[in-house]
């Protein structure tokens, strides 16, 4: 139940209580206010109205004793009157005034809450990206007031924290990358060596390979961190986005000509949207190389683009073992790899993906990635279109 | 191997002739780079090439050196103590000196690359990278502003007419997408030269930056089938772990 209809109830609970009291009260008033005549308060106070007992000792004996018996039946009548009568002001009175408050009871804790409503609201909005952003204060001074300051403080403290992992990861790719230009040059020059045999010159350039991956992951690392901080500008300019999806088509029948891929192209409408081109190339080119990638030899891979509504929508889809439902919501985690299988068979720094949804999001757009089991792995792109 | 491929070209093609000093002189290079060991290895590397070089690790100083010294290029890391690269670059460049600059830098992104361009570099490495690919950059840096383009190019029996876009091998016509196309022209400017994974990404694909695929692979892959298949001289080689080389070779 509500904080606003639970208040509401147990404020009408206890303005119902003190009415009836009020009542209860004015009532006796009445019957003592009538007690005056002779014969009223003996059977007044007969009739054994615990609420009014201690009252009986402060009647003068005098009056007791004088009340007539002959009076009882008349002195009842009179009090069923006044009980009616109480009841029928208390009904005409009280009802509305029940009603009246009730309502502005209502109105009242809608009022108060209404800043708990909005702080609800702003906290569902609150990501690890906008941390920065402050809740705007009633500055009042009340309890929530301080509730929002205390929850902008926690904010404040969550976005340092973050700030210090982004600079952190952003700080070691870059420290990462002066040692790993020495050690490729270093292993370069010597390669140039003619004293080496092939043995030892074919181990150096293994080296090399693993130099050149390693900084490949740091590229992208330090891309994607940057791109975190907000560090990264993407032009907005007018792309044939169906231009660049012909390149992405060409390189993949390339890309996947030794597993003798069937690579088609379903649908190409002509789209223009606004954005970064070398990002977008890059979107494109990492799909298709997924799609090459995690597909299986004489399997199929196609790609689409169409335009719906006021989006570009592009599909990629290829055949291959796919991936657990399970494990479908991690697929745009950094490193995320799939399955032990999955890692060692296919190589590639674990970032693609990651860099696929920061380059969609950076346009406005969306990923979606399904797959299963003996299924086709289709990835959606979702870019509007201005 | 990578020893072959830069010895090997400097011989038939006669380079340096194309280079701003005159003959007989080596093409002299500043490098500006506060770490020592990668400053060495760039030392290393180009005076076995047979360049002069001269190193310097800080700002003010490599400011200095360059305005009083007739360098034929500069090769200018980004972060240096002092005085950083790109303020070194705008301050020649306001002063009129053109002297072609290599700008290196570790952040590697693409506005780094803009922002060197715009100031007036004339070309742009992210670190880490290969060795080779610095070379021929830094020969391609001296060579730009002298050497003829020519129409037509060749390479031993294989000729590329840059205004029809055919390509012929002996008496055979090659067919080429426009992709090969731009591969193959790319290779041929530089016979005899290395040509590094990244620098044919970016003139032959205009990515900047590093995929992560073997995309160039394997285009080199299938432009070798159509150029070499039926011939005793293969033409195109691989450097491994560095890239492409275009030359004579059985």
């Amino acid at each position: 139940m509500r904080i606003r209809t639970r208040l509401s109830l147990w404020y009408a609970a206890v303005m119902l209580a003190s009415l009836s009291l009020m009542g209860a009260l004015s009532y006796y008033q009445f019957v003592r206010q009538r007690s005056g005549e002779p014969g009223q308060q003996e059977s007044l106070s007969g009739r054994g109205d615990q609420g009014r007992l201690p009252q009986r000792d402060e009647r003068p004996d005098a009056a007791r004793k004088s009340e007539p018996r002959a009076e009882r039946p008349v002195g009842g009548g009179r009090r069923h009157g006044l009980f009616a009568e109480v009841m029928t002001i208390l009904g005409r009175v009280g009802i509305p005034a029940m009603v009246m408050a009730v309502a502005g009871g209502w109105w009242l804790m809608r009022r108060s809450l209404a800043p708990v409503e909005a702080l609800t609201r702003a906290v569902e909005r609150t990501h690890e990206r906008n941390l920065r952003q402050q809740l705007p204060r009633s500055g009042n001074g009340d309890e929530l007031d301080r509730l929002t300051e205390v929850f902008n403080a926690m904010t404040a403290r969550l976005d340092q924290s973050f700030q210090e992992i982004r600079e952190f990861t952003l700080h070691a790719s870059h420290e990462l990358k002066t040692p790993l230009t020495v050690m490729q040059g270093e292993i370069e020059t010597a390669c140039r060596e003619e004293s080496l045999t092939d043995v030892q010159r074919d181990r150096l350039l293994s080296q090399l390979d693993e130099v050149q991956r390693l900084a490949k992951i740091v590229d992208g690392l330090s891309l994607l961190t940057k791109a975190d901080a907000g560090q990264v500008s993407l032009a907005r300019d007018p792309v044939q986005l169906d231009e660049l999806l012909r390149e992405a088509f060409e390189d993949m029948q390339h890309l996947g000509q030794s597993e003798n891929l069937a690579v088609t192209l379903t649908a190409c409408e002509p789209v223009v949207v606004h954005g970064d081109r070398h990002r977008l190339r890059q979107l494109l080119l990492n799909l298709a190389d997924n799609a090459v990638k995690y597909n299986e030899p004489h399997g199929r891979a196609t790609l689409s683009l169409r335009r719906v509504g006021p989006e570009a929508e592009l599909v990629f889809t290829n055949t291959g073992p796919g991936l657990p439902r399970d494990q479908q919501s991690r697929v745009f985690e950094r490193f995320f790899r799939g399955d032990a299988s999955h890692s060692s068979a296919v190589e590639g720094s674990g970032l693609g993906l990651s860099i696929v949804e920061w380059i969609a999001r950076a346009h406005g757009g969306s990923v979606l990635f399904e797959s299963g089991a003996g299924t086709l792995t289709t990835v959606t792109v979702r870019l509007p279109v201005v | 191997m990578c020893v072959e491929a830069h010895s090997t070209g400097r011989e038939p093609g006669g380079r340096e002739r194309f280079t701003d000093p005159p003959i007989g002189r080596a093409m002299r290079i500043l490098v500006v780079e506060d770490d020592t060991k990668t400053a060495s290895f760039i030392k290393k590397a180009l005076r076995a090439e047979g360049f002069a070089v001269d190193v310097c690790h800080d700002g003010h100083d490599a400011l200095h050196l360059a305005e009083t010294t007739p360098y034929d290029a500069l090769v200018l890391d980004i972060m240096l103590p002092g005085r950083d690269g790109l303020s070194i670059l705008r301050h020649l460049r306001d002063r009129r000196n053109g002297v072609p600059v290599l700008l290196l830098s570790a952040r590697g992104e693409v506005n780094e690359r803009v922002d060197g361009l715009n100031a007036g570099a004339d070309d742009y490495l992210p670190k880490p990278f290969a060795l080779a690919e610095l070379i021929a950059r830094v020969r391609a840096m001296g060579r730009r502003a002298n050497e003829p383009r020519t129409t037509v190019l060749q390479v031993a029996d294989l000729t590329l007419d840059t205004v029809t876009r055919v390509a012929r091998r002996g008496e055979t016509t090659i067919e080429l997408t426009a992709r090969e196309y731009r591969l193959l022209e790319f290779l041929m400017r530089s016979p005899g030269r290395v040509c590094g994974r990244m620098s044919i990404l970016e003139k032959v694909w205009d990515y900047d930056f590093d995929p992560g695929t073997n995309l160039v692979d394997v285009y080199v892959r299938r432009l070798r089938e159509k150029i070499d298949s039926g011939s005793r001289t293969r033409l195109i080689h691989t450097v491994r772990g560095v890239g492409y080389v275009l030359k004579p070779m059985p």
